[in-house]
């Protein structure tokens, strides 16, 4: 499909046509050093070249909060309100972050397909931006370099001058149509390099994780980790949730109401009766680990984990889930060699 | 990567939708256990396996997984057996007939009873345990001729806490029944069997490559069982066992009941013992 | 509702914030009126009920005559809510208690020490049986509005265990850390919907360290950030003296 240059002259003008056709929704500076999606207001106060938001669009389709029912105490009913879907352009995204939702796209459907997540996701366009890795990406060790456009329907190449647009689906050409611009001839400049590492091919891990199981790594790293769950919260394939209810102060209506919930968290295991089945700080680290490069890759073939270092950034106990997995590594190949 | 055409709600189901359904019975069977009897809207059947569970909700309160107590061969209602051990579940022991709760499910495996056909089933309740294994006896016993023996070892706490006071009763005495009881600590009185559920299992006389096992009871409980039962020389691969966790969504999203990479609301909460040898968290 | 829960309000040795911040409840005080019948509370009214359904209860207890009234409140009370970190933990109040008291009563009351009688500022579950917990300095409106309609429900109110990171994280905040700042966040028990983060402070961790902390773990997050540990050590204790030394 075509490709385009995007002088940066024309980025504001470029986001203002595309709200003429959606509600869009890209990074934005938020508090002191910090980047987070909202709704686009001002075209010039999009934020294209960060390093990563503090958590993912996936807010935008599995909300941190949201009413899964609302009821009625007096006459003992209920209903489900109803979910509006997005009509929306995600601008700005970086790759690994797309591959985050083409993941939890996967989780919502498997089994059960949840109609919340479907309703919101359907028909969402993404348009996604190049990114230069800081100390924390490591996508390209699980299959996503900087510039791949899986799953997208525009992609911006940071090029000199400004971006090299890339149509890659009908519905992105469409966001295109209408906004003039030149071709895009030249070849795109190679992607930056990572600094930081998985040091084993894919196909290895399973292996790997099931050698390490029972690793003092868990341990090691439980004793730094004061197990406050930021690490799941902010990751882009977490979606566990737990589910409460809340009534208003009349005590005749209320809601239930699911929220994100973290693998990490003491609570998480917890049944009725106090008996917690995950006990142990660092059998929650193992499950969290397990769970980005084991229980679903096993079955997928795929790691659930894509590398946008949000996890090990946002610690601030400095645990960090690539020394993790490359101890595993080493000890695996150690023993194996 | 998940097609674009299959990232449409046009195929989903109401999952988080309770169905509002009558009590109507309770009785209490210790003063922690409760016995509801519950029937859908019309009278619809639940239409459930032995071993599956439903998530019951009282709104303002939450919700929670409870087993069904109740044979799918009993028609017109089913019976959840309620211990009061939280919150949710002390609002409900308050419920009396005519009022109505919150019902989604029946979910999670069960017992596939094509397996056990022909086959002598040996039942293992350790506490509540029995609540969901009631499910599976009541089912033999329906469909006797369709099973072998039917071999019912229980174990309690203490004398005070037996459930089902009734039934047990009957199973006492009905020779197609063989029903072993014991209780850890007997009150004053106790004229029965004292010792932990595993000292019922040496004495079974089992035919062993014929014996389908049921397990259910406190996570305690499993390692001591599935001891005794191999050393009774009962194959691995004719264990089944039922187990709890925190079952919070019921519908494999939510993840609160994973044991290592299985969902038990989905994989379980019956599992046959070989698939779960495997999971370290499971025993 | 034909018989409305009595309720009495209590206060012990606090700064009285907590039950300022009930008169604060301008939009809903009417509908709190309508559950319920006070009977009881000396910032308010005059008199003395013989007995309650529910009793809240601020302030730490810090002197021999508390101990008696105390034991009182909860003889006459079906329910008794402890209302605030003075009341949970013994609040600021329980600094005191990780110095000698002799000095701490000298300090204060100077050569009229003797009389003054003074102990252990303790929470109030260290001497009689608390039901509830309303946590923070002061209480926030959200959880005692929440802990009120479970108790109007009949039903007993589920204490969060979470961090306060999570209501942060929920909220897209900016970690307190990556400005340059310090906070007790990791280890404070969430419920307050992370207010101050959310304003651009820091959490002191007025609402109680979470269930099973790592101390140990959270000092030496603080000591990576620039604090000294005996800093991160007094950090801490601010309002968690009681729960460091074992006193729940």
């Amino acid at each position: 499909m075509a490709r385009f240059y995007l002088e940066n002259g024309k980025v504001a003008a470029f986001i203002g046509h595309l709200q003429q056709q959606k509600t869009v929704y890209a990074p934005h500076r938020k508090g002191r050093n910090a980047f987070a999606f909202a709704p686009v207001d001002r075209p010039q106060d999009v934020v294209l070249d960060y390093p990563r938001t503090v958590s993912s669009i996936k807010r935008y389709f599995l909300p941190p909060r949201e009413e899964l029912l609302s009821f009625n105490l007096v006459e003992n009913t209920c209903e489900q309100p109803v979910v509006a879907p997005l009509d929306a352009v995600f601008l700005g995204v970086h790759s690994y972050d797309v591959h985050a939702v083409l993941k939890l796209d996967h989780n919502f459907v498997s089994g059960n397909p949840e109609r919340n997540y479907l309703t919101r996701r359907q028909g969402a366009l993404i348009v996604g931006v190049g990114f230069t890795p800081d100390r924390f990406h490591f996508s390209g060790s699980v299959g996503v370099p900087a510039g791949d456009t899986t799953g997208c329907d525009l992609f911006l190449h940071p090029c000199e001058g400004g971006y090299a647009l890339e149509a890659l689906t009908p519905d992105g050409e469409g966001l295109v149509a209408g906004f003039p611009l030149p071709a895009h001839t030249a070849g795109l400049p190679a992607a930056a390099p990572f600094h930081q590492h998985i040091y084993v091919p894919q196909a290895k891990l399973k292996d790997v994780l099931a050698h390490g199981y029972d690793s003092e790594v868990w341990e090691e790293e439980a004793e730094k980790c004061t197990s406050c769950g930021t690490c799941n919260l902010v990751c882009p394939t977490c979606y566990c949730f737990d589910v409460e209810d809340a009534v208003d102060i009349t005590v005749t209506r209320g809601s239930r109401e699911r929220r994100w919930d973290g693998c990490l968290l003491r609570s998480f295991t917890e049944v009725a009766g106090g008996e917690v089945f995950r006990e142990e700080p660092a059998a929650r680290q193992r499950h969290r680990v397990f769970r980005k490069f084991k229980y679903i890759s096993d079955e997928t073939g795929e790691p659930w984990c894509v590398g946008c270092g949000r996890c090990t950034a946002s610690c601030t106990a400095g645990i960090s889930i690539v020394s993790i997995v490359n101890r595993l590594v080493n000890d695996h190949d150690a023993v194996k060699a | 990567m998940t097609k674009r055409e299959l990232i449409t709600p046009a195929a989903t189901k109401d999952l988080y939708l309770p169905v509002m359904a009558e009590i109507t019975d309770v009785r209490s069977m210790t003063p922690l256990e409760k016995l509801f009897e519950i029937r859908l809207p019309g009278g619809a059947e639940l239409g459930h396996r032995p071993g599956q569970f439903v998530e019951v909700s009282l709104f303002g309160v939450g919700e929670a997984p409870i087993s069904i107590s109740s044979s799918p061969t009993r028609k017109g209602a089913f019976e959840l057996g309620i211990r009061k051990v939280g919150m949710l579940t002390e609002m409900i022991h308050r419920m009396q007939p005519g009022e109505r709760i919150g019902i989604r499910g029946p979910f999670g495996s069960g017992f596939d009873m094509a397996k056990f056909k022909g086959r002598d089933v040996l039942v293992v309740a350790g506490g509540i345990g029995l609540v969901p294994l009631r499910s599976l006896i009541n089912y033999v016993l329906d469909n006797r001729g369709d099973f072998g023996r039917l071999i019912i070892c229980y174990g309690s706490k203490s004398d005070a806490d037996l459930l089902f006071e009734d039934e047990r009763r009957l199973w006492e005495r009905d020779p197609r029944v063989e029903f072993h009881l014991t209780v850890d600590r007997g009150s004053p009185g106790w004229q029965g069997r004292t010792g932990v559920i595993t000292t019922l299992i040496p004495g079974l006389d089992l035919d062993l490559p014929n014996t389908l096992a049921c397990v259910c009871g406190p996570p305690v409980m499993y390692r001591f069982v599935l001891l005794a039962l191999k050393s009774k020389r009962l194959p691995e691969e004719n264990i089944y066992m039922s187990l709890e966790r925190r079952m919070k969504c019921g519908v494999g999203k939510c993840g609160h009941c994973q044991i290592n990479g299985s969902y038990v609301c989905q994989d379980g909460p019956v599992y046959h013992y070989p698939d779960i040898k495997a999971l370290r968290e499971a025993l | 509702m034909a018989n409305k829960p009595r309720v009495g309000i209590f206060d012990f040795t606090g700064c009285e914030g907590c039950e300022l911040n009930q008169l604060n409840f301008e939009d809903q005080l009417l509908d709190i009126l309508e559950h319920v019948e006070i009977v009881e509370w000396r910032e308010a009214m005059d008199g003395r009920a013989e007995s309650l359904d529910i009793a809240f209860v601020e302030g730490a207890l810090s002197t021999p005559d508390c101990i008696k009234r105390i034991h009182e409140i909860r003889r006459k009370s079906k329910v008794l809510v402890a209302l605030g970190a003075c009341a949970v933990q013994g609040g600021i109040n329980a600094l005191k208690n990780i110095r000698p008291i002799e000095q701490v009563r000298e300090e204060v009351y100077g050569q009229d020490k003797y009389l003054f009688p003074t102990l252990p500022a303790l929470p109030l579950s260290a001497v009689v049986k608390v039901d509830v917990n309303i946590r923070g300095c002061p209480m926030t409106q959200l959880e005692f509005l929440k802990v009120f309609t479970a108790l109007v429900m009949g039903k007993a109110p589920v204490e969060p265990g979470n961090a306060v990171c999570t209501e942060c994280k929920l909220k897209d905040n900016e970690c307190v850390y990556e400005k340059g700042m310090i906070c007790l966040g990791p280890v404070t028990r969430a419920g307050c919907d992370a207010q101050c983060p959310t304003f651009g402070q820091y959490c002191t961790g007025c609402r109680g360290l979470v269930p099973e902390p790592n101390v140990e773990a959270m000092e030496e997050i603080l000591v990576a950030h620039g604090l000294s540990m005996d800093d991160a050590r007094k950090k801490l204790q601010m309002f968690n003296a009681n729960q460091l030394e074992g006193v729940s």
